[in-house]
């Protein structure tokens, strides 16, 4: 019974330590805020503006902010990757010659349950300023609802022409507004080989379809499997499935078709997806030409997938993935050396060199002078300037230079999508989220395992698409 | 006599030697994780954890080199008086000496190895994995001028920290409410302490989910969002219901006579609470600490909603989702991430434990 005081005390010393800790907090983060706001300086700042190192449009919020106008003020952004994991500093070190320039705040408060948390946030009224949405469909709701602002509000029809490609600019745009400006992407049609082997070997890099298939009948004759393939992903299992149906839609039939599939208009179940999928059925259900056969495809995770490839001497000889991939590519792997890309070939030359990419897009929710200007600055390449530096994605922008990348592999990459005759967004990110990101990746997963037939994985599809 | 001696004994067997398997197959998946967070991302990809017991394997000796020896894969080869086609070396032919020659790779780049089963273990292990966990991942960056610049990543350090400050007051403060109201309810008459008790035990059921928009609207109405005061209060709310139940059931059955003598000798409800009951209860308020901090601790929800808006109280949970990478390329890191965020819940489990058994049946008693 003695013993009960001292408990008692140690309990209530141990609660006021967390609260102590907890009161120094705050005030360590308010602080800044708030010996910054004395905004008497601009006269100081202003020779400084013409020093930025980015690009900044006459005549808007931007060049307001970076003779410190706005310096003092916070931009909330939120996104789906954690505020300091790899991406999330790669984007941190983008917005940093922002924040320098303009004393405006980027929080980045973005976690991997992005899509949960925003729409818990945006229902409560505390939208971020910024979102970066990695899939545009998944933005459509708050398009309907009008909580998003159009940017062509703000910058003018030239400056985004001038910054953009139109594709970008179509695919941002949702319900016939412009919803959001793109920040980076990346390029899905790639196909990774290990060079030094296959160089060893004395393959040759297949230019079509039937060089392709020719090379891996040469590869399984040698006695190994030309493919690696893997498509679970958790919840998210089949998606690697959608790409390779994306990138043969691109390759088997015209844009017109690709756009109708994407709005719905073309129905799953009609021949031009049908065919896109047999095509790639020749490779994937052929057991020689696929690394433990096609009964391991589904089993196989995504990241793991092209890990045999580095094995010496390697189990398979190619993988198609995105250029996010070389992430899961074993620690110390060396590109150009261990590890080569290729442009996934076409196989209707009437179809010319498509190519599938995947991007961030970045909507506005509050319109305020210092979100637009940030806004503005994601129009400028410099903006993914940390992503072009430490890899992983490519800058959106048409004004993005090889000579921005300081890292070859990527700056390669923005190359093959230089030379892409068309390019077009992974169909799936942009249906609506029932089924591109529902009833497709998990009807396409029945159809790989073979507890499906084609057709009625494709009426299964059809039938969830929302009216 | 004795026939019933041996049968006790058999008895005391069968349910030792069944519990004892029980306990092996709850912790075998354990010691995998503990095992694999000091081998490195290949070797977890590439072999299993229990490789590094010993087991026999066939391990290369010496390598012969086709070209040299001018093989033909297509047809029939002759390789130190052992011949067959290129299927079966590779599948591995074995010599009556018992050596065991095996084709590595294809039939161009290709090698035989001759090959000796010997007992062997895979002792590769490393510390990275924690100094990564512990320490940060470091981060390469290369300007366009070919100049590389490292930014470090965050440690664990501050995590830790934040999780305290989270954990500990939200499971101090609505045990001290919740013992208050406990008392109330079993031992003071007020009108309505019937329904009202009933209210508390309905609540039990509902889901937290759904009321974190509401919540985090009025939050956003008082300024709140993103401070600690914010999800204190958060989880003072979910965790108590429970609280409260768990508490009662346990100051309910305490004796009735303590507490008559002590209001016949002139306490007031204060005293008796504060010097009786208090001090009585302290098995009940532990085992129900362990359980609301170990929730607190491993939330994950709470925390991104109402703490999220604010990067600079990253907790423990989300530190581990960061750690894996945004594509979950850094899945490897987890092993070590959560033998160390494992750390404290276990301390304070083991300091609380004397309490924990005799709490959980202190409610159960009364009826």
């Amino acid at each position: 019974m003695i013993k009960k005081p001292v408990l008692w005390t140690m309990v209530s010393l141990v609660v006021l330590a967390s609260m102590m800790l907890v009161s120094c907090a705050p005030a360590a983060t308010e602080a800044p805020a708030a010996t910054e706001p004395p905004a008497a300086e601009p006269a100081t700042e202003a020779p400084a503006a013409a020093e930025v190192p980015f690009t900044v449009m006459p005549g808007g919020e931007l060049e307001k902010a970076v003779t410190g106008a706005y310096t003092g003020t916070t931009v909330t952004v939120d996104g789906a990757m954690e505020g300091n994991d790899p991406d999330g500093v790669k984007f941190s070190e983008g917005v940093k010659a922002f924040e320098d320039a303009t004393g405006i705040t980027v929080n980045y408060i973005g976690n991997k349950e992005f899509e949960a948390t925003i729409s818990v946030r945006v229902e409560a009224g505390d939208a971020p300023d910024i979102a970066d949405f990695p899939q545009p469909g998944k933005a459509a709701g708050y398009v309907k609802d009008g909580l998003i602002a159009d940017v062509k509000d703000f910058l003018p029809e030239s400056w985004l022409s001038q910054q953009y490609n139109q594709s970008w600019r179509d695919m941002a745009t949702i319900d016939g507004i412009e919803a959001g400006v793109f920040h980076r992407f990346n390029g899905k049609s790639l196909v990774w080989y290990p060079k030094d082997d296959w160089d060893a070997a004395g393959y040759q890099i297949p230019t079509t379809w039937d060089e392709l298939m020719t090379l891996n009948q040469q590869i399984a004759d040698d006695g190994d499997t030309p493919w690696c393939i893997g498509i679970e992903s958790g919840a998210a299992t089949g998606w690697v499935a959608t790409d390779w149906t994306e990138d043969m839609m691109l390759r088997t039939t015209s844009l017109e078709n690709y756009d109708a599939w994407v709005a719905g208009t073309l129905p799953f179940d009609s021949p031009e997806v049908k065919k896109a999928i047999e095509t790639w059925s020749e490779l994937w259900f052929n057991d020689a030409y696929v690394f433990g056969g096609r009964s391991s495809i589904g089993s196989t995770t995504f990241q793991a997938a092209p890990v045999p490839m580095f094995d010496d001497p390697p189990k398979c000889w190619m993988h198609k993935q995105g250029n996010f991939v070389t992430g899961f590519f074993p620690e110390g792997s060396e590109a150009d050396v261990d590890y080569g890309f290729f442009y996934f070939p076409p196989v209707d030359d009437s179809y010319g060199k498509p190519f599938l990419v995947a991007g961030d897009v970045m909507v506005m929710f509050n319109d305020r002078p210092e979100v637009r200007a940030l806004m503005e600055y994601f129009t400028v390449p410099e903006s993914a300037s940390g992503f072009l530096q430490g890899g992983g994605a490519l800058a959106a922008h048409q004004t993005a230079t090889p000579d921005m990348y300081g890292v070859d592999l990527e700056a390669g990459i923005a190359q093959l999508v230089v030379e892409a005759t068309s390019f077009r967004f992974d169909a799936s990110d942009l249906m609506p989220g029932e089924v591109g990101a529902g009833s497709f990746w998990e009807h396409i997963t029945s159809y790989v395992a073979g507890s499906e037939d084609l057709d009625t994985a494709l009426k299964a599809i059809d039938a969830t698409w929302p009216e | 006599m004795k026939s019933g001696k041996r049968q006790k004994q058999v008895a005391s067997l069968v349910v030792n030697g069944t519990l004892l398997l029980l306990v092996l197959i709850w912790t075998v998946p354990t010691l995998g994780i503990f095992v694999s967070s000091f081998r490195n991302r290949n070797d977890i990809s590439s072999s299993g954890w229990w490789k590094i017991f010993p087991y026999r394997d066939w391990l290369p000796v010496r390598e012969i080199d086709t070209k040299a020896a001018g093989l033909d894969p297509n047809g029939v080869m002759e390789v130190e008086g052992t011949s067959g086609t290129f299927e079966e070396f590779r599948a591995g032919i074995e010599t009556p000496d018992g050596k065991r020659l095996t084709w590595i790779g294809n039939k161009r780049l290709g090698k035989i190895e001759v090959q000796e089963l010997v007992w062997t273990a895979t002792w590769n292990f490393t510390m990275d994995n924690y100094e990564q966990v512990l320490g940060g991942q470091d981060f390469t960056f290369t300007k366009p001028d070919g100049s590389e610049y490292i930014v470090p990543g965050d440690n664990m350090t501050g995590a830790f920290l934040n999780s305290l400050s989270v954990a500990v007051p939200s499971t101090v403060i609505p045990i001290l409410i919740a013992a208050f109201a406990a008392y109330a309810f079993a031992w003071m008459k007020f009108p309505g302490r019937r329904e009202m008790f009933i209210l508390i035990v309905a609540l039990l059921v509902v889901p937290l989910q759904i009321a974190l928009v509401p919540i985090l609207r009025d939050y956003k109405a008082l300024n709140l969002n993103g401070t600690f005061l914010a999800i204190w209060l958060a989880h003072t709310g979910f965790g108590l219901a429970l609280a409260t139940y768990l508490l009662y059931n346990y100051i309910s059955s305490l004796p009735r006579d303590i507490l008559e003598s002590a209001f016949i000798d002139g306490a007031s409800h204060f005293t008796v609470f504060t010097r009786l009951i208090l001090p009585l209860s302290v098995p009940a308020l532990a085992s129900f600490a362990i359980f609301q901090f170990l929730w607190v601790w491993n939330d994950y929800l709470v925390a991104l909603i109402f703490l999220g808006g604010n990067p600079e109280f990253e907790l423990v949970t989300q530190r581990m989702a960061a750690i894996a990478g945004a594509r979950g390329q850094d899945w490897h890191l987890l092993t070590a991430g959560a033998f160390v965020s494992m750390i404290l819940p276990l301390l304070v489990f083991f300091s609380l434990q004397r309490y924990f058994v005799r709490g959980l049946l202190a409610g159960s008693v009364k009826g």
